[in-house]
């Protein structure tokens, strides 16, 4: 069965690319986001506006290409969200 | 004996329903989440239910003293409470009341050909027990997914009220039974084995922010 993934799940996908898949500090491009949290250009270019806009990404353009780096803002809302997401499987939901 | 079971069993309803009516409304303010903000208004209608009878107890035992509750004030806190399960089964994707679920044609006809029409209490109980049944059957299958050990504990606490408020259902049938008893003590059990993996959520570093 196909599991559909919510846009919370998406945005906590997305978070967890940038804290936690990159090898230096320079931060993710957006190809990379692409391909890690398996989303369309389209979307994620929404996703990451709305999220840098909300604080918990940071937005680099000085090296030719956007890159996203989280912030502490990110840090504090995905330990949240991993909370609760534990919180709710043993409801049997998805936040 | 009556009033003290009674007591202990509302009391315990609503500290679990407000312990976890807190916890799903932090995380809602934390995330976000629509299924955590239907959870926290699942757990404090829950929560409001068990106290609206709690209190009827003690207005009763302390100041009217007629040796019974006033059954307005129970058919309020049982159809308060009903809302509270009627948000718990609509989280896992309720489509309408009377959906065409298989799990819900297998459990959900059954209780409505032997509701009594005198009382509208029971008619709030035959809808707890539909909802808290449909609740725990796809807790089970979620957990048949996740295999979160957490989900037991929640499929065997909804599926313990929901005996509870069955067994209730025929202690009206047969009243000064037996049945009474052991219907609070289920639904009592059923409380407690949904707070276990609630009580193990770490929420020491979670705090209110302004996202």
């Amino acid at each position: 069965m196909v599991e559909y993934r919510t846009h919370m799940k998406i945005i906590g996908d997305i978070l967890t690319t940038t804290r936690d898949e990159l090898a230096d500090d320079d931060g993710a491009t957006v190809t990379f986001l692409i391909r890690k949290a398996n989303i369309s250009h389209v979307r994620i270019s929404r996703i990451l506006t709305n999220l840098v806009s909300q604080g918990l990404l940071e937005q680099d353009s000085s090296q030719g290409a956007c890159r996203y780096r989280i912030s502490h803002s990110g840090r504090e809302f995905l330990h949240a969200y991993q909370t609760f997401s534990r919180f709710a499987e043993n409801f049997g939901l998805a936040i | 004996m009556e009033f003290l079971f009674e007591n202990i069993l509302n009391l315990i309803g609503f500290l679990v329903g407000l312990t976890i009516g807190s916890m799903s409304y932090i995380g809602f303010k934390n995330t976000g989440s629509p299924t955590l903000f239907r959870l926290s208004i699942a757990f404090f209608s829950i929560c409001v239910g068990f106290f609206v009878i709690w209190a009827g107890f003690m207005v009763e035992d302390f100041v009217i003293k007629s040796g019974h509750i006033e059954r307005g004030v129970q058919t309020l806190g049982i159809g308060i409470q009903t809302v509270g399960y009627f948000f718990i089964a609509f989280s896992h994707g309720i489509k309408s009341f009377f959906p065409k679920s298989r799990y819900f044609r297998s459990v959900g006809i059954f209780p409505l050909f032997l509701v009594s029409v005198i009382h509208i209490e029971n008619i709030f109980r035959s809808i707890s027990f539909i909802l808290l049944a449909y609740g725990a059957i796809e807790t089970m299958l979620s957990y048949l997914e996740s295999k979160k050990k957490g989900a037991i504990f929640v499929t065997l606490g909804l599926s313990l009220l929901a005996f509870g408020e069955f067994i209730g259902w025929y202690s009206f049938v047969f009243p000064e039974s037996i049945l009474y008893y052991l219907s609070i003590s289920i639904k009592i059990s059923g409380l407690i084995s949904l707070f276990i993996p609630v009580s193990k959520v770490p929420l020491r570093k979670i705090k209110f922010d302004e996202l």
